[in-house]
């Protein structure tokens, strides 16, 4: 009488080694085919093929993009965070800069990169792709980095004690310390990263700069391709293929690292076995791995006998091995240290700030006061729209959010499809969305808010439901045996318990949302130009335009508003629900 | 009604079974029959595991038994048990209300007046003694200051039951102490509507201070293995004779349910085919006991042993039990007395332990089943899962998961089994049949 039906077992190369190896050939195939694009010759702009074959290949090509433009993310996140938690000087610049970089929506870095990047690459599709990928990063980068950056300011203090007492170098101690301390953080912002990463992959991958049309063959392009030809089928097919890309990267990538990174937690947490994520248990099953898996560790058993300090033969005691290791660092005393890379970074950032600086300055200086009153007054239009985006999203999923998390049955089964429904880049539903609008004859100017709120209402959902499962049993026991009405359990617990949770979702959400402007207020759609007057379609004009005083006076702006609001609104709410409404632990 | 002879609440035959995640069932609570009478104050004493919280929840109305009935005032009990208050072990207060507040919403469903409440509350705050903090919210107040906010919220509701989860485990000595005096104070006072009142503990002085009648229970499933009269006069000093020999009386009890003098009898038809389950205590409190043990001369009584150790009775029983298991002592009545075996193990060093145990654990029939599946396994080697189904057929009525974990721990010390955390498998340990 067994309680589990499936038991994983140990069988014979079958068919999950197949499927191993199918998945095998068709990655190199694809990167092949991929290098080939890359290296081949300069092209602009690639018209799309809408038939439904064509998907697999953009699906690919897309899916790399953002691969890469993930890996550089992390790089950059791993180098940045660690220097602006390591040094205070620099810490101070560049907290409030990421701050800044965090609210550039992409088109304010897109014709920078574009024109610098094809000028360097004159004769290949490198420059285009490199810049569609940094255009993907710059989607990426910054909450990981934050996150990264957070989780190291948070490494204990008895742990960097430890460190010093059995003298690590800086190096190791970023292996063997602050790595895995902050790998839950890491992973979860990886998630949310590449989430983010995929938003704005219609622009990314196709887009007006002056007189120039750029376009890279891409699921990005090809939703705009539809869009632009009004074809309803295709976007369909879109949506399925994009849905397709995130639900496989969540089922093979995410699920399975954040089965392993469990094992970085610090508190021990206690309960029933986790059940193991498909892939992973897939993959166990797979001769073909294990087999792989017993010559590795073959090949490393024969590297170690090969260097006797390695396996000593005898075991040493711990004293001995301590003095030896210290031995051993006294030995190798390390010249380099980071301090020499930063004193030598700092000047040549300081260098690029203040040239990037003046040439704002001057092309900001042309812009006219009555250039400014309007910028200020689309930035007032656009403000609206983000309240009512997030009032709109609060309204239902606040309490769904609540409903949800108080019953783990419930939570088991909304929280993977919520995850992933978040992921979905909103903007590429913006179309079937507007074509409902217009139908029932709302315009654009409010219509956007809603597709605002398109996007941004799943963090609010995702937050609410995390904080709700967060309420002790005994609290809702208490309010049980007291007998309260459902009101006051709403207003008394359920809304103040999730509060904190609910914060952290309304400021995701404001910055996607302010962000989602851009696409949401200015839309190509079938042939005719959808505008709502807004700071988001003044940016996405001026950029078609090739009008840079324009757009770089609108982003100036915008930065200006995002970052006030996060230093004035958000920063004092986030106070309350710090002193107010957290529970102690 | 409340009349002194008639029980004012009641719990029927109860029987709760727990499903807990992949399916897995766990019964916690058998045949339970409790009845409570107005003017008294019942102990559920039991060591963790027991069901003595869910049996209270039970009566509270919080959970509903699989089996069973619970009966209050005579009528058969729907949702929440509106005669029932309660006091929680982690207060259960809202850190956005103030202490006023908080006490004032116990009051909130009878829809009183505002100078009703006031009222009302004003007493039941002056009864805990927290005059004066009012306004506090709960992050301003200590821990024994926050439960008198929990038992305030209790009292203002004047219902005639108060159950008590564990109320003093979170608090230190000196407050613990100080509150259950005034708990207590309160209530022979007779100044509130509460006529009775059930507390669960793990203390035995605790429920030897409060109750008139405790009921001791016993786990895997939980149950009411006997009840105690208490006819010690309020208050009780805890230094009186009476209450000396109550206190030892409770001991030998709880000691003959968990390590019997005579084992439990088994039909003739089962002998040889039971297996002993493995009580979930750490290696390493094992051996502090032992050691402990062989410090006085090789012998103890257990609760001298729990006193000086400043443990939970229950949970140095158990440690006893798991040692006995292991032939490392024997258990004569109250007294725990180290085995040659055991000697042997706890004056050699880390290498002839684990020998030791090794040999211990080849003994146990649990670690003998275990191997034998580990031997007839591809590599010696099986999944956690596949383990884990074994341990339901084995061991039909337990908690399969913590039994497990035991099991591993003791293995890995005994170089008996290894396991895996990455992999989730469990291996024979090969290396001690080579050396």
């Amino acid at each position: 009488m067994s309680i589990y039906r499936n038991i994983p077992q140990k069988r014979p190369f079958g068919w999950p080694d197949v499927l191993v190896l199918a998945g095998v050939s068709t990655m190199i195939y694809g990167l092949v085919g991929l290098a080939h694009h890359w290296t081949g010759s300069a092209q602009l702009y690639e018209p799309v093929n809408l038939s439904p074959a064509s998907l697999p290949r953009y699906s690919f090509y897309s899916l790399m993009r953002a691969v890469t433009a993930y890996f550089l993310s992390l790089v950059f996140s791993l180098l940045y965070g660690y220097t602006a938690a390591k040094f205070k000087r620099a810490e101070r610049i560049m907290i409030p800069m990421l701050d800044i970089l965090q609210s550039i929506p992409v088109l304010g870095f897109l014709p920078g990169l574009v024109l610098g990047l094809v000028a360097v690459f004159p004769h290949s599709n490198v420059g285009l792709e490199l810049a569609c990928i940094i255009m993907i990063f710059t989607g990426q980068a910054w909450n990981m980095t934050f996150g990264f950056y957070t989780s190291l300011r948070s490494v204990p203090a008895d742990l960097h004690e430890v460190s010093r007492i059995i003298r690590l170098s800086w190096f190791q101690k970023v292996k063997q310390i602050e790595l895995p301390f902050s790998a839950i953080s890491l992973a979860w912002n990886s998630l949310m990263s590449m989430a983010g990463g995929w938003f704005f992959l219609t622009v990314c991958e196709s887009f007006t700069l002056g007189s120039k049309r750029f376009q890279l063959p891409g699921i990005g392009s090809y939703m705009a391709t539809a869009i632009e030809a009004k074809d309803r089928r295709a976007m369909i097919y879109g949506v399925i293929a994009m849905c397709t890309i995130i639900i496989f990267v969540d089922f093979v990538i995410w699920r399975p690292v954040m089965a392993w990174v469990r094992k970085f937690q610090m508190e021990e947490i206690q309960g029933d076995i986790a059940e193991l994520p498909f892939v992973t248990q897939f993959l166990r099953e797979s001769w073909l791995i294990r087999r792989i898996k017993v010559i590795v560790k073959r090949w490393e058993r024969r590297k170690q006998v090969g260097d006797p300090v390695a396996a000593p033969s005898t075991p040493m005691s711990s004293t001995e091995r301590l003095t030896m290791e210290i031995r051993d660092r006294i030995r190798k005393q390390k010249i380099w240290k980071p301090e020499v890379l930063l004193r030598l970074t700092t000047p040549a950032l300081i260098v690029i700030s203040l040239w990037g600086g003046t040439r704002l300055w001057e092309s900001i200086r042309t812009l006219t006061p009555h250039d400014w009153k309007v910028i200020w007054g689309s930035v007032g239009l656009t403000f609206v729209r983000v309240v009512i985006a997030l009032a709109f999203g609060s309204f239902w999923a606040i309490p769904a959010g609540i409903l949800i998390g108080l019953s783990p049955r419930l939570t088991r089964f909304f929280q993977p499809v919520i995850q992933i429904a978040a992921s979905f880049p909103a903007p590429m539903l913006y179309p079937l969305v507007v074509g409902l609008l217009l139908r029932f004859g709302v315009g654009l100017h409010w219509g956007s808010a809603l597709l605002m709120m398109l996007g941004a209402q799943w963090y609010i959902l995702f937050n609410v439901l995390a904080g709700a499962m967060g309420i002790t049993r005994d609290l809702k026991d208490s309010l049980t045996m007291i007998g309260t009405s459902r009101w006051t359990r709403w207003w008394k617990l359920y809304l103040p318990s999730a509060f904190p949770s609910m914060l952290t979702g309304w400021i995701t959400a404001s910055g996607g949302a302010w962000n989602a402007s851009i696409v949401a207020e200015y839309m190509n759609y079938g042939g005719s130009t959808l505008i709502a007057p807004g700071i988001g379609s003044m940016i996405s004009r001026a950029t078609d335009a090739g009008n840079f005083p324009m757009l770089a006076g609108c982003l100036a702006a915008m930065v200006i508003t995002v970052v006030g609001l996060n230093r004035t609104v958000w920063h004092w709410l986030n106070d309350l629900a710090e002193t107010r409404f957290r529970f102690e632990r | 009604m409340i009349t002194p002879d008639k029980p004012i609440a009641e719990l029927k035959d109860v029987n709760h079974t727990f499903t807990m995640g992949l399916g897995q069932k766990l019964k916690v609570l058998k045949n339970i029959d409790f009845s409570l009478y107005p003017d008294e104050i019942v102990a559920l004493l039991g060591p963790s595991g027991s069901g003595k919280s869910t049996c209270l929840r039970v009566l509270a109305g919080l959970l509903k038994p699989t089996d069973g009935e619970v009966f209050v005032d005579g009528k058969r009990l729907e949702g929440a048990n509106p005669w029932v208050s309660m006091v929680f072990q982690s207060y259960a207060l809202l850190p956005w209300l103030t202490v006023f507040e908080n006490v004032a919403l116990g009051l909130e469903p009878h829809g009183l007046s505002k100078a009703e409440v006031r009222t009302r509350v004003k007493r039941a705050i002056d009864l805990v003694g927290l005059e004066g903090f009012e306004e506090a919210y709960p992050k301003e107040l200590s821990g024994g200051m926050k439960q008198r906010v929990g038992v305030a919220r209790a009292l203002v509701m004047e219902r005639p039951i108060i159950c008590l989860d564990e109320p003093f485990s979170a608090l230190d000595v000196l407050s613990a102490e100080t509150l259950r005096t005034e708990i207590l104070n309160i209530w022979i006072s007779k100044k509130t509507q509460t006529k009775s009142m059930v507390i669960v503990t793990h203390n035995i002085t605790e429920a030897a201070w409060f109750a008139k009648r405790i009921l001791v229970m016993g786990t895997n499933p939980g149950h009411i293995r006997v009840s105690i009269k208490n006819d010690l006069p309020y208050p009780r000093d805890e230094r009186s004779s009476g209450f000396k020999s109550l206190v030892n009386n409770i001991h030998d009890v709880i000691t003959q349910a968990i390590i019997p003098d005579t084992p439990e009898w088994v039909p003739p038809a089962l002998a040889g085919t039971s297996i002993e389950t493995l009580p979930q205590v750490h290696l390493n409190e094992l051996i502090g006991l032992l050691e402990f043990i062989a410090a006085r001369g090789g012998q103890g009584d257990s609760f001298a042993i729990s006193k000086e150790l400043g443990k939970d009775f229950g949970q140095v029983l158990f440690l006893a039990k798991a040692a006995e298991l292991l032939d490392f002592v024997d258990t004569p009545k109250n007294a725990i007395v180290l085995t040659d075996f055991g000697k042997r193990f706890i004056q050699g060093d880390v290498n002839v332990r684990k020998r030791v145990l090794h040999e211990a654990l080849k003994q146990l029939k649990l670690a003998q089943l275990l191997e034998q599946k580990l031997r007839e396994a591809d590599h010696f080697t099986l999944s956690i899962e596949v383990v884990l189904s074994y341990m339901h057929e084995w061991l039909p009525n337990e908690n399969a998961q913590g039994v497990l974990d035991t099991l591993i721990q003791w293995g890995r010390y005994g170089e008996l089994f290894g396991y895996n955390d990455d992999t989730k498998e469990i291996y024979l340990d090969v290396g001690q049949e080579h050396a």
